[in-house]
Formats: structure tokens, C-alpha cells, sequence
């Protein structure tokens, strides 16, 4: 057997796999989206593109689109600022560096599940730490339409910006220590080296992180579900919550199908942002 | 290199097997013969009663092994769990509880065996209260039977208010007279946090205003009575009557506030009268209950909770009568009575409120009776499953202000509509 | 003075990191009497920590987590070494359309998938089964597995395969002999990371999974809950219980996930 041949035969299950859990269902929720298919009653039936023209009026479709791109703009551009703060603390001090290396992973590791339980708790109307901790009137951060969403995005800034720390980290290891030695020999202030050499010179790290959370955040659902179940009033639900309770709790797989796949178009265009800007670099030489 | 490689490959496989031993282990083992499984909510309170209860079958039943499952303490989680396994053909399970919303769907839906030729509908409606054995009859056929009953209720305090108030503008009068005198007290307090609780108190308040749950085949939800309930719900949290926590509270929250004296009046279910009349309650002594208002003073209708027994339709034909039997003891008049006196819940059957030991061991369950007869269904509709994820959304929406009643129940009334297949 | 600000951000950093996971822990060791307090419980308990494991429920869901987490990884690294060799070391048609593909899978939101893997599964007979658990994870977990590992094939000196080669060993053998020894360190990150993702893994478990006596770890935590009363110095013990195994390894392995992760990242 060629070695070309072998190759195609150890690369089959991978493929095969991938087809399986990938193509095929991606595949199957489009067709299921052209359907009005009533799981529990057994109906199911052509509609063409029925479903499609009901999403577009459909209002709480789009206030699920803006409330995912608003958690998203604010929860990444958050996790960005702060896992440069942390980045350039893990990068500059020398002690207790492995201390705080430590201590930015715990908040990676814990289940997002388990996160939000755990903010959950602290949000706690009655006796959480934060309504008590914060002055000024005692507010119901997850009862409150406008509070809730807030409360949704620190959890997840809180949960993922050691991720993006540890992205910009690497980033900002790989750039020469020479050149912002130069710089400081030059007269350039701290806040200058950083502005003017470090964070162009961080620019692709930056834009990485940038677009992977964008596309974890755009696809979030444990963090938000947990916390507050889309509520209150549906104002933090987001796309995949709204796709997931036309699903699985009214079984309404044809219209639960149309919005998954629109969710899927949303973060197909950041993907493919992301595929554009990563995989050349990729390509075996 | 390689003996470590080895080691951790070894330790792997042996993970795996592990793994693959725990995941094919049969961890209910259905289908076995003598083997009978009932699925059921907590209950709350001391089990042991409810264990006699079934220890009891155990006796006259032999031959049959009974096990119990609980389902976790959320309707809508549960409504989740059953969608799931019943939807897939599970047979894990033979008797079920259902809620009352949720018969109907279950029926059409075939996860349900058809009763009538034991428990006859006309049997059903001589015997139970009008609404109980309405909600368990769909087409002519009896589909569960009801197990205990649940009614939206006024309660108030009779140190605070002169009497019960009968219209909404009353019940807004009453409140302020009080908070002027002690301006630490809250109103009114309601569940209105967006849970399958908000739409009966949403409903309830309809009613009152004299609208109805359906119009045909449809849901009545754009309607003007309905546009004035939210309207005033909405009202009574923007004028300060209610405090604005109603609107992320369950039973438990606005039960613990009202029981620790901070509220002039609540609505809630049954159960809340036992616990504020306990020994330790701030307001023993001080409470009664009475219907709730309504727009023009005739007494309110309460929304009809509880749960019924159902058969799984996936039960094998030689397990049947057992179940039967097993449904039978649990909704008997004694076990009516066993679950008023034990558990404060409302006996479906008419005769149990007429029976001298639940008259005298429950006297609060048995002034329960006109009450539970003017009790109402949300909308008896096999889509209601599936309607409840929208009534709970919108609903939410139009009383924490995030859009006016009128917008909110145009929008539901779409969603429902393309839902339950009307025309657009 | 430069030292004190770099106290007081260290200070910060480690209060924002670690602080929100003690307050868990406080939380979970108070007795039901000390839930409203700020300060440290005056009579610490473990009482929580017992409700949680009282009937064997809760013990049932870990090996559940467990099973299903090993199971995937074990299933991951098989099926993704051998296609990860490939790519990195054979003349493979189309290796780059596949990497990226498998990239894009990974990108796919779970909620686009789920409606069709679900039917799928109830076809199979597999659902409520842990077993039908495994296949779908491979969904994010085999993608992570073919980069890490293709990068790590790649970093391996050429020769050594050549050198196989010319000594007479099959192309397999070639990699079940000299590759896969040498790519160990890379099996290992790949492995905990795909480990740890499927033991938090929460919307399948969610929707292929209905019975307590099946569910994973998150979505006993998630379900924990009841409509009344919240027993939360219980949730509480329950996260502490399942998070500590996690940070554990986490921290054991830090460097070694630390290049995995930002490998899996800058790279891909």
C-alpha cells in the first residue's frame, strides 16, 4: 500500500467522525429549518421557507440577536483590557509570578456551570456579597431588566479572561526585551513603550483572542442559562437560550432548527474572520 | 521514553474500560416483570405517611415490586424530563404525575394510556370537583386522574385591613391606608418572576376582569380584558402598592416576607395558610384568606394547580392492572384525606370536604370548598407545553415594564398563533 | 513607591481570581444559620459536604462525569493521533482542507448541532445513556485533538520517520514505535484538555441525558436547585467538590496546559 494510501486510511475515522457529529447534524438542522416539525405530536411537513419569513418579523429573535451582540461587544472588550492588565503583571514582576500564573488558572478550570452558580450566589438578592458590598441602594441584579445582562457578562469576564491573559502573555514574550530597552534608553516613559512598541507589536495575539471569545461569546449558553435562565422578561436571552427553548422545552424542532441556524450564520462570519486571519500561517511549508 | 509512554497508555485503557463499564452498566433495568415504577414531585414534609401509603400496596401487592423516583422540585424542569424520555419511548416508568397544564399535550401526544374503561368520565366528573376532572378529560376519554389540587388565593391581614377587599381598587385603597400608617410595610405581594407562576397569577387577574383563556381553537390573549389585567399588574409595581421584587419572586419568596409580617396582603397557594398559622409564623393568628378581587367586586377565580396520575402508554398490558391499582389507592377518598391531614393538600374529590375527620384535623383545607369550586385551568390545549415558554416571556415583559401590556400580548398572540398552526 | 502599586495590582489580581472561589468554600462550610453573615463562620461545619454524598446520588453523577470524560479523551487520542501522524507526516490529499474543516467544527455553536444529533441518538437507542454522550463531544474534542497533536508531530524531527522507514518498519509501525513515544508530552496536554472541556461540557448533557441517575456533573449542579428554599451551602459543597480535582490537575500541569491552550490558540 502507497504511503499516500495509508495516510487516507488513518485519516478515515477522524473523518468519518467529524462527519458524523459535524456535517451531517449542521447539515440536518437546515433541512429541519425548511419544516414545521412538532416533535411530540408527530407532525412534520415541507414549508419551504415559512419558517425563515416568520424569523425575520419575528421580535424576540431580534432582541435575542441584540442582546448576544451586545454581551459579546462588552464581555470580550472587558476580558481584552483586563487580560492585558494581567498579562503585563504576569510579564513584569519577577516574584510571585508562579503565585498569581496559579491563581489566574483557577477561574479557567472551575465549570462554567459551577461558575455561574457560584456568581449566582453572589448576586444573591437577600444575602449575596455583592448587593451588600456595593453603596447605594440594595439592587436585584438578577431580577432587574437592564442589571441582569451586566451580571451575565461578569461572569463570564470573570471565567474567561485567564484565557485571554495567558493568550496575550505568549504574545507579549515573543516581543524582543531589546527593543523596549531601547525605547527606555531613548527617554520613552512606561505608558509610551507600551502605547507606541508593546501593543503593536501585540496586535495579532490581541486579534486572536479577540476573535475566539468573540465566538464563544457569540455562541454562549451554559454561563447565561444557569444564572438567570434568560430571564428576566427575556431580557438576557440570547441566541443559543432562545434556539434551546424553542427546542427542547416547547419541541418545536422545525422553528428551534431556523434559529440555531441563523445563530450558526452569526458566528460562521467570525469564524471565517478567524480561519482567514490563523490558517495561512498554518499551512506546512 | 517508551515504559513511560506505556505506563500512561496502560493507564488510559484502564480508565476507558472503566469508563465504558460504568457507561453500559443497566442503571434502572426497565422492563422487568414484576416491577412497577411510580414517578413523582417532592412532597415536602415527613415522608413517613406517604411510605405507609405505599407500604400498603406493597402488602395487597405481593407479586409487585413498587419503586419510586422523584422528579426534580421545577414544573418546568419536570415538563423537561418527561418531554424527553416519554418523546424517546421510554419505559422506565408506569405511573407518572403530570400537571394539570399538562394532560392534554400528553394525550395527544400518545405518552399516555387512555383510562376511561377504568375510570369512566362521567364517574370522574360525579365524583371530583368540576375543575379537577375537567382537566383530565379530554374528547370523552379520561386520560389521569386527579391526585391533589392546588387555587390561587388571597390571603390578608385582619390586624391590618378592615375586611377582604373585593375589587382591585379596594385591595390598591387598603394597601395605602396601611403603608401611610406604617410606611415599612410592603402591599401586595405576587409571584411574577418569569416561571410557570406568573402566568396563573396573569391569568387570574384576566378572569377577574371577565376575560377568558380561549376564543375557539385560539389563545385570547390580545384582548382588551387582558391588556387591562397587565395593565393593572404593571400598575400596582409602578405605584408602589407592590414593591418592585415582585418581579423576580417565586412562592417562597413573597410566602418567607409575608410570614415575617412585612406584607399587607399576598397572593399565593394553600400551603402558605399552614405555614403562617404555625407556631413561631410573625403573623399566627393574624392572617385569613379570601378570593381574589376582581374589577367589578364578584369573588375572583383562582388558577387550578396540582397534579394527577397518569399511566405511561409504553406499559406492558400485563403491568397494567397493577398500575391501575396503584392509581386507584393513591387518589382513594382515605388517601384524600391522608394527604390533606399530613401534607395540607386539597383533596380532588367533592366527598373528602364533606368527611368528618378532614373537617376537624384540617378545618383550613375544608373552608377551602367554594374556593376550589370556582378554580380555573389555564388554557386546556395540548400546545400548552409549548405555549408556556411565550406566556411566561411576554407576560414577564409587559409587568417589569420592558414593553406596554398592549404590544406584549400582540406578540404573543402571533407566536401562539404560527404554534399552535393557525393561519397567519 | 513602584513596588507598592505592583503590590496592591497582584493584590487585586489574586482577590478578582481566586476571591469569588473561597467566598464558595466559606459558603459551603456555614451552617444554616450563618448564611447571612460577611464574616468567617464561627462554627464551621462539613455537614453540607455529607448532604451532598447522602445517597449515593451524588457519587453516581461524578463517576458519570467521570466515565464520560475519560471515555471521549480515550476515544479523541486514538482516532486523532493516528489521523494527526498523517497529516503532519504523510502525503495526505487535501491536509489543509481537513485541518481547517475540523477548526470549523470546532467553531460550530452546540445549538446548531443538537436538534438532529438528538434524533440521531434516540434512532441509536442511545438516549438517556452516558454512551451516547461520547460521539458528540467529539464534536469540539477531536478538532483540539488533530491541531495539538499535528503540531507536535510536526516539531519531531523528520528523519526519525525516514530512518523507520529505511529500517523496515510499515508506516504504522513507524508510528507506534518511534512517533508516538516521542510525542508523550503532547498526548498528555491534549488529553487533559480534552478531559477537563468534556467534564464541564453542559447543553448535550443536558438535552441527551433526562434521568438523575444519568446526569453529569454540570447538570446536577445546574439542577441542583428547587423552587423553594435553595439549599445553598449545599450547591456550594457540591462545586467546591467538583472543582477541586480540576484546579488540582490544573495546577499540577499548569505549564503544560498553559502551552496547549495558547498553542491550540495563536496557532489554532
Amino acid at each position: 500500500m502507497t504511503e499516500r494510501r495509508q495516510g487516507l486510511l488513518f485519516v478515515a475515522p477522524a473523518v468519518a467522525v467529524l462527519a458524523g457529529v459535524a456535517l451531517y447534524p449542521i447539515l440536518g438542522t437546515i433541512w429541519l429549518s425548511l419544516h414545521r416539525s412538532i416533535l411530540v405530536f408527530h407532525e412534520h411537513r415541507f414549508v419551504g421557507f415559512d419558517n425563515w419569513a416568520t424569523l425575520f418579523e419575528d421580535a424576540r429573535f431580534w432582541s435575542a440577536l441584540v442582546t448576544t451582540l451586545y454581551f459579546s461587544a462588552v464581555a470580550v472588550s472587558a476580558e481584552l483590557a483586563l487580560g492585558l492588565l494581567f498579562a503585563l503583571l504576569l510579564h513584569g514582576v519577577f516574584r510571585g509570578r508562579g503565585l498569581l500564573r496559579a491563581a489566574v488558572l483557577v477561574p479557567w478550570a472551575i465549570p462554567t456551570v459551577v461558575s455561574a452558580r457560584l456568581w449566582g450566589w453572589l448576586f444573591n438578592p437577600d444575602h449575596g456579597l455583592v448587593a451588600r458590598m456595593l453603596p447605594g441602594d440594595e439592587v436585584n441584579w438578577l431580577g432587574t431588566p437592564g442589571y441582569a445582562l451586566h451580571a451575565a457578562i461578569v461572569v463570564d469576564v470573570w471565567k474567561t479572561t485567564p484565557f485571554v491573559a495567558l493568550i496575550l502573555l505568549a504574545g507579549l514574550q515573543a516581543i524582543p526585551v531589546e527593543l523596549g530597552r531601547a525605547a527606555a534608553l531613548d527617554g520613552a516613559g512606561p505608558l509610551r513603550i507600551l502605547w507606541s512598541i508593546t501593543l503593536p507589536l501585540l496586535r495579532p495575539a490581541l486579534a486572536v483572542a479577540a476573535v475566539f471569545r468573540g465566538l464563544d461569546a457569540m455562541r454562549v449558553f451554559d454561563a447565561v442559562y444557569v444564572l438567570t435562565g434568560g430571564g428576566p422578561a427575556n431580557t438576557t436571552e440570547t441566541l443559543s437560550i432562545y434556539a434551546y427553548k424553542t427546542l427542547m422545552r416547547s419541541g418545536d424542532f422545525g422553528y428551534g432548527s431556523t434559529i440555531a441556524v441563523a445563530t450558526f450564520v452569526c458566528v460562521s462570519v467570525l469564524a471565517a474572520i478567524y480561519l482567514w486571519l490563523v490558517v495561512p500561517t498554518q499551512e506546512p511549508a | 521514553m517508551r515504559t513511560t509512554l506505556q505506563r500512561w497508555l496502560g493507564l488510559v485503557v484502564a480508565t476507558g474500560a472503566l469508563g465504558w463499564s460504568a457507561c453500559s452498566r443497566p442503571a434502572s433495568a426497565p422492563n422487568q416483570p414484576g416491577r412497577l415504577v411510580l414517578v413523582h414531585q417532592p412532597l415536602w414534609g415527613n415522608p413517613a405517611p406517604f411510605e405507609a401509603l405505599l407500604e400498603q400496596f406493597r402488602r395487597d401487592n405481593p407479586e409487585v415490586e413498587l419503586r419510586t423516583q422523584l422528579l426534580p422540585n421545577d414544573s418546568d424542569v419536570s415538563h423537561q424530563f418527561f418531554l424527553t424520555s416519554l418523546e424517546g419511548g421510554s419505559a422506565d416508568f408506569d405511573v407518572l404525575v403530570a400537571d394539570v397544564v399538562w394532560v392534554p399535550e400528553f394525550a395527544r401526544a400518545g405518552w399516555i394510556a387512555d383510562l376511561s374503561s377504568e375510570f369512566p368520565p362521567t364517574a370522574l366528573a360525579a365524583e371530583f370537583l368540576p375543575a379537577a376532572a375537567d382537566a383530565v378529560t379530554l374528547e370523552g376519554k379520561t386520560w389521569a386522574v386527579p391526585w391533589y389540587l392546588d387555587v390561587g388565593l388571597l390571603y390578608y391581614r385582619t390586624d391590618l385591613v378592615p375586611r377582604a377587599p373585593r375589587t382591585w381598587a379596594e385591595l390598591e385603597a387598603f394597601a395605602r391606608a396601611a403603608r401611610t400608617r406604617d410606611p415599612s410595610l410592603q402591599g401586595y405581594l405576587w409571584q411574577g418572576r418569569q416561571y410557570e407562576g406568573l402566568v396563573c397569577n396573569v391569568y387570574e387577574a384576566i378572569w377577574g376582569f371577565g376575560g377568558q383563556s380561549l376564543a375557539g381553537d385560539r389563545l385570547a390573549l390580545d384582548t382588551p380584558e387582558a391588556a387591562a389585567a397587565l395593565t393593572l399588574l404593571r400598575r400596582l409595581i409602578s405605584t408602589g402598592v407592590s414593591p418592585p421584587s415582585v418581579t423576580s419572586a417565586a412562592e417562597e419568596q413573597t410566602r418567607l416576607a409575608f410570614q415575617n409580617g412585612r406584607a399587607i396582603f399576598m397572593r399565593n397557594w394553600p400551603y402558605a395558610l399552614g405555614e403562617a398559622q404555625q407556631e413561631g409564623s410573625a403573623i399566627r393568628g393574624k392572617v385569613a384568606i379570601s378570593p381574589l378581587p376582581t374589577q367589578h367586586g364578584e369573588p375572583g377565580f383562582g388558577a387550578l394547580g396540582g397534579w394527577q396520575l397518569a399511566i405511561n402508554a409504553r406499559t406492558p398490558a400485563e403491568r397494567r392492572p397493577a398500575a391501575i391499582r396503584l392509581v386507584r389507592l393513591l387518589t382513594s377518598l382515605e388517601a384524600n384525606r391522608l394527604f390533606a391531614l399530613e401534607y395540607g393538600r386539597n383533596p380532588p374529590r367533592r366527598a373528602a370536604y364533606l368527611d368528618p375527620a378532614l373537617i376537624a384535623g384540617a378545618p383550613e383545607i375544608a373552608q377551602l370548598l367554594p374556593l376550589l369550586e370556582r378554580a380555573r385551568p389555564r388554557p386546556l390545549t395540548p400546545y400548552y407545553g409549548m405555549l408556556s415558554d411565550i406566556l411566561q416571556s411576554e407576560f414577564s415583559a409587559a409587568i417589569s415594564g420592558v414593553r406596554p401590556p398592549a404590544q406584549a400580548l400582540q406578540r404573543a398572540q402571533a407566536q401562539a398563533d404560527r404554534l399552535m398552526g393557525a393561519p397567519r | 513607591m513602584k513596588r507598592l502599586g505592583l503590590l496592591l495590582a497582584m493584590t487585586a489580581a489574586l482577590t478578582f481570581c481566586v476571591g469569588p472561589f473561597l467566598w464558595q468554600v466559606l459558603t459551603s462550610l456555614r451552617p444554616e444559620t450563618e448564611q447571612t453573615r460577611l464574616a468567617l463562620p464561627t462554627r464551621p461545619t462539613l455537614q453540607a459536604y455529607a448532604e451532598v454524598f447522602e445517597g449515593r446520588a451524588f457519587a453516581q453523577v461524578m463517576l458519570n462525569s467521570f466515565a464520560v470524560a475519560s471515555l471521549t479523551t480515550l476515544l479523541c487520542l486514538a482516532i486523532g493521533a493516528l489521523a494527526a501522524f498523517a497529516l503532519a507526516r504523510l502525503p495526505v490529499p487535501g491536509r489543509g482542507a481537513l485541518l481547517a474543516a475540523a477548526l470549523g467544527a470546532s467553531m460550530f455553536p452546540p445549538i446548531a448541532t443538537v436538534g438532529p444529533l438528538f434524533l440521531l441518538i434516540r434512532a441509536l437507542g442511545l438516549r438517556d445513556q452516558l454512551a451516547g454522550l461520547v460521539l458528540p463531544y467529539a464534536t469540539f474534542a477531536l478538532p483540539l485533538t488533530l491541531w495539538v497533536l499535528t503540531a507536535h508531530f510536526r516539531q519531531l524531527p523528520p528523519d526519525l520517520y525516514r530512518a523507520a522507514r529505511i529500517d523496515g518498519c510499515t508506516p504504522f509501525a513507524a508510528f507506534w514505535r518511534v512517533l508516538l513515544p516521542l510525542a508523550a508530552p503532547g498526548l498528555v496536554t491534549t488529553g487533559l484538555l480534552v478531559f477537563i472541556f468534556s467534564w464541564n461540557e453542559f447543553l448535550y448533557a443536558l438535552t441527551f441525558t433526562s434521568s438523575p441517575e444519568h446526569r453529569t456533573v454540570p447538570v446536577a449542579i445546574a439542577l441542583f436547585a428547587s423552587e423553594h428554599a435553595e439549599p445553598w451551602a449545599q450547591i456550594a459543597a457540591a462545586s467546591v467538590i467538583v472543582t477541586l480535582p480540576l484546579v488540582i490537575l490544573t495546577l499540577a500541569f499548569q505549564r503544560r496546559l498553559v502551552s496547549g491552550l495558547t498553542a491550540g490558540a495563536v496557532k489554532g
